[in-house]
Parts: structure tokens; sequence; C-alpha cells
């Protein structure tokens, strides 16, 4: 299965390391259409945005800058990198991702993720103690929709669907639905026995983190009555390619280590990232895909080897990251990286690229 | 309360006796992870031997309960959940980790329950938490509780994190491995002890 390798954004509205200035909203929204524009360009294989509920992101509705990255774009599929599908109605998901299939003949895609910020919940009049009872059941609607028009469906968190006609339909056959899994092995399994692609997220940690995720994954979806071999697995990391070893670490530590404090508290408060536990988080046997081309590809192929994942999604703007870094390391990412992990993947595969 | 030792030891196994199994749940939430566990080590066990189950909710036991200094406070209500646990076959101690333990509450009902009540009686513990590192609660908390009451704590004992339900549903199938496992052990015990007629005279 040829390998897609990708990028991701939150579209992050983070105070200047030195002047203290936030970027504007509308700075930042266009910052993120340039992305997806210059991600296009350099022939990488996806773009996603994340949805957050707060001021610190512009990414509140991932649906309409995806929708604006479909006008920019050519090729480049498009993602929601997540959708927290447990405080979203399945119709109207439907509804917006099907839009953007047709705005961007057939390039629509959606990862159906719980979230791992909550601020969703009241904003929605959901309950957080229906955390795992919405995802399912939602879940459950939006494949329901995907498969079949029209559609009687009933379950407990919305009003039951009558032959519903719900428009319009994807530009090709379907729309992939993919399920983000953070590494709980209950995900793993339910992912698994649903037979959906996993996206699998990794913070920090070993670069073997996942290795149970992964296993769960598929014995859960072979005991299931899936083929094991056609379930696709992408991994979804922080990450930087810079010009080589040193500067990509230089460039992204301190951006990073802000993410983290502002997203990552312990004790009610922002841990700063000690720059020791970040160049262990960058060597080779830890997760984050920060480093020169040469290093990235390694890691890849690791990843590749590790997992058997056919797809890896970087999100390098983490922190407040500037755009100038941002595109100059997604075109690295395109120009230098992809082609040849594509190429080694096909290779040992049996395949030409 | 005089129950002694010679009172729990085991009885003759009538033919169609039932082990009569009690649960005590130490958590506050309804449904909880914790009773999803439970539910997971009750089916399985009721595959491999006819058994009645009941179940005290310590958060549910109200007032007579939180406001008993001793046993001789309790109402009649509470004395008889006391005694049901005291007279099980088997007893099924499950509890979620709060503040780095078992519950206050939990621990509540066992300070009201006979000393030698539970000597050499089988029990069964299960823990949930919000992540792995608190899996040894079962082996530093729990179990010395019932070394003090001198009963047979099954060896194997069960911990599920927050990440290993959907909702409250158990779905890690290592967890269910590790039930399959530790019941196995005891199987040939508690058919052993299974008695559907009450245990001792005087309980």
């Amino acid at each position: 299965m040829a390998f897609e390798i990708g990028i991701m954004t939150f579209g992050e509205i983070t105070a200047d390391l030195t002047t203290g200035a936030l970027p504007s909203p509308r700075q930042r929204v266009r910052e993120t259409i340039e992305q997806a524009k210059a991600a296009d360009e350099v022939g990488l294989d996806v773009f996603g945005v994340g949805e957050h509920h707060r001021s610190d992101f512009v990414g509140s509705a991932p649906a309409i800058l995806l929708a604006a990255a479909a006008e920019q774009t050519k090729r480049i599929r498009l993602t929601s990198s997540v959708t927290v599908l447990s405080s979203e109605d399945p119709v109207r998901v439907w509804e917006q991702f099907a839009t953007i299939d047709l705005l961007s003949a057939g390039r629509a895609e959606i990862i159906a993720g719980r979230g791992s910020y909550t601020e969703s919940f009241p904003l929605f009049g959901y309950d957080l103690s229906d955390y795992a009872d919405l995802f399912r059941e939602n879940l459950d609607l939006l494949l329901k929709i995907r498969e079949q028009n029209p559609l009687t469906w009933k379950g407990r968190f919305r009003a039951p669907l009558v032959d519903a006609d719900i428009a319009p339909r994807a530009d090709g056959a379907t729309i992939p639905v993919w399920v983000g899994v953070g590494g709980s092995p209950a995900s793993a399994v339910s992912t698994g026995r649903l037979g959906l692609p996993m996206a699998l997220a990794l913070l920090l940690g070993p670069i073997t983190f996942h290795e149970q995720t992964v296993a769960l994954y598929r014995e859960s979806a072979a005991k299931a009555g899936h083929d094991v071999d056609a379930l696709r697995i992408s991994i979804n990391a922080h990450g930087y390619v810079g010009r080589t070893s040193q500067e990509a670490r230089d460039v992204m530590y301190p951006y990073f280590a802000k993410g983290i404090a502002d997203n990552n508290h312990q004790r009610g408060k922002g841990l700063l990232l000690p720059r020791a536990a970040f160049d262990a988080q960058s060597s080779p046997g830890a997760g984050l895909l920060v480093g020169s081309p040469q290093e990235i590809i390694d890691k890849l192929l690791a990843y590749h080897e590790l997992y058997g994942v056919s797809r890896a999604i970087m999100q390098m703007g983490f922190g407040g990251l500037p755009q100038k870094e941002h595109l100059e390391a997604i075109e690295r990412l395109g120009t230098e990286v992809a082609p040849v992990v594509r190429r080694e993947v096909a290779a040992r595969e049996g395949r030409t690229a | 309360m005089t129950t002694s030792v010679v009172d729990a030891e085991p009885a003759a196994r009538m033919d169609g006796a039932a082990l009569r199994v009690v649960v005590v749940n130490g958590s506050p939430n309804q449904p909880s992870k914790t009773m999803g566990l439970v539910d997971v080590v009750l089916d399985m066990l009721g595959g491999m031997l006819p058994m009645e189950t009941s179940r005290i909710d310590v958060y549910r036991l109200g007032p007579g309960f939180t406001g008993a200094i001793g046993r001789d406070d309790v109402t009649p209500e509470v004395e008889a959940a006391l005694r049901l646990a005291e007279d099980a076959d088997l007893l099924i101690a499950a509890a979620p980790v709060f503040r780095g333990t078992y519950p206050g509450m939990f621990k509540h009902f066992f300070d009201l329950v006979d000393q030698y009540a539970l000597a050499n009686k089988p029990v069964l513990l299960a823990a949930t938490g919000g992540g792995d590192h608190h899996a040894l609660v079962l082996e530093h908390a729990l179990r010395p509780l019932f070394a003090f009451f001198q009963a047979l704590t099954v060896p194997v004992a069960f911990f599920a994190s927050a990440g290993d339900f959907d909702g409250t549903r158990l779905l890690n199938p290592r967890i269910y491995g590790r039930i399959e496992v530790g019941l196995a052990d005891v199987a040939d015990l508690l058919k052993a002890r299974a008695t559907s007629s009450p245990a001792t005279p005087d309980a």
C-alpha cells in the first residue's frame, strides 16, 4: 500500500517567543491555508486540521478551514485531525465533509476522535460523563449515514431519523473515516472490531509506545472477521524537518516546549519541557519526528517496520512555530523526505513507487 | 458476635449446592468501571460453577452506615449487609483507587466486619484506577487488609485501568485472560466451598 506523508495543524495562536505579541486570528487562518497550499505544491499527500474550542487555537471549525484549503489545492487529501465526534451531530459532520468532498473532487477524509480536550462538551450541551457512549453512538450513526441514504436510525442522544434524506453524498464512492486513537487498549479494540483505519497519536514517549495498541487492534479486527492486511494505520506525531540534526532541534525546541507548557499541565501549571528531555525524545528510540531529512526518513521507516503504518502525519507548528520556518520544513518534508520514504517502503513491499 | 474460625471451615458440598458470592462494591458511581470489571469476573465464574450473587454498594448503605462508629450502632439493614458479607462462600472485594488507595467508605465497611468473620474465607480482589500506575493497590493496600482478617485471599487479583474500558464495559482482552487464569486456579477450591444452606447456626 502506497505510503502517504502529510502535515496537520491546530491553527495555533501562540505569543511570539521574543516579543510576546500574539498573531491575529485573521493572520493565522491565512497562514493555515498557505501551509495547505505549500504542502500540496511539494507533493505531500495529506493536510489535516484539528478541532479545539479555545482562543489559543484558530481551528474550532476544521471543516471551514478545509473547505478554504480545497479551493487552494489540487491533489492533497484534506482531513480533520481530529473531529471531536462525541460532541458533534454526525448528520452535520457528514454534510460538511461531503461538501468538502465535492469542492475538492473527492479529497475529503474524517478522523473521528474523542478529543484530548473537553471544552466542546459544555459548549454544545453534552455531559462529559457520557463521553464513551456519545462517541460510540455518534460513530455508529456517521458510518450508517455513509453507507445508506435515506436512513432510518435510532439512538439515545439525538432525535431518531426516519427515512431521512442526508445530502450531499460523497463525490466518489465514499469518504474515508479513520478513528483517532491515543493508545488506550479499549480504543484499539473497539476500532479493530469495526474494521476502521486507525490514526495513532503519539505525543511523547518511546517509538514502541503503541506496540500493544497495534497488537490489540489487529487481534480484535481479525477476531471480528476483517481483513487485517487491508487495514490502514497512520502515525500522527509532532516533529520538525530541519536542514541539519542540530538546526532542527534548536528551531523546534523552544516552541514545542512552550506548547507543552501551555497544554500539558502538572499540578495545574505548565511545565517547561527541559532541553535534555526534548533531546531524549528526539533520539532514534523515541517517537518525536525531529531532525535532518535523513533522520526523519530513518524514523518514518522505523515506524513503518514497527507498526506497518502506511501513513504518517506530522504536526510541526505546535507552540507557535513561525510561518517561515514552518513552510521551509514543509518543503523539506515534501521534496527530501517523502520521495525517499515512498520508494523505500515500496521496495520493502516489493512494489515500484 | 462470636463467629469462630471453625464456622468458616469448608462445608460438605451437597449436590446442586451453589456458591454464595457476595460483592462488596466500593465505587460511588452507577454504573462504574469497578462493577464493569466485576461483571466479567462473575460471568466467567458463573460459567465454571453454580452460584448465587448478591452485592453490597457501600456508598448506598446510608446514614445508618456512615454514622456508625461501631457495630452496635448500625441499623438493621446495615447489620443484614454485614452478615451477608460475613456469611458469603466467596467474597469479592472491589474498589476504585481514590486518593491513592481504596475509598474510606469501603474501609469503613470492613471496619465494621467482625474480626474473625472472614478467617479462611475465599476473598477475590478487584480494583480499578485511572492508570496502570495504580495497579499495586491490590497488593499493597487490599491484600494486607484481608491478611489482617486471615482470609483465604485468592493469589491472582484483578486490576483494570480507565483505558481498558469503553465507558464501563471492559474491552482489553488481556484482562479477560488474566481473570480466566486467576479463576481457574481456585475453581476446585470454590466448588468445594459451595453451599446454598446457611453456613453457621449463629450467623
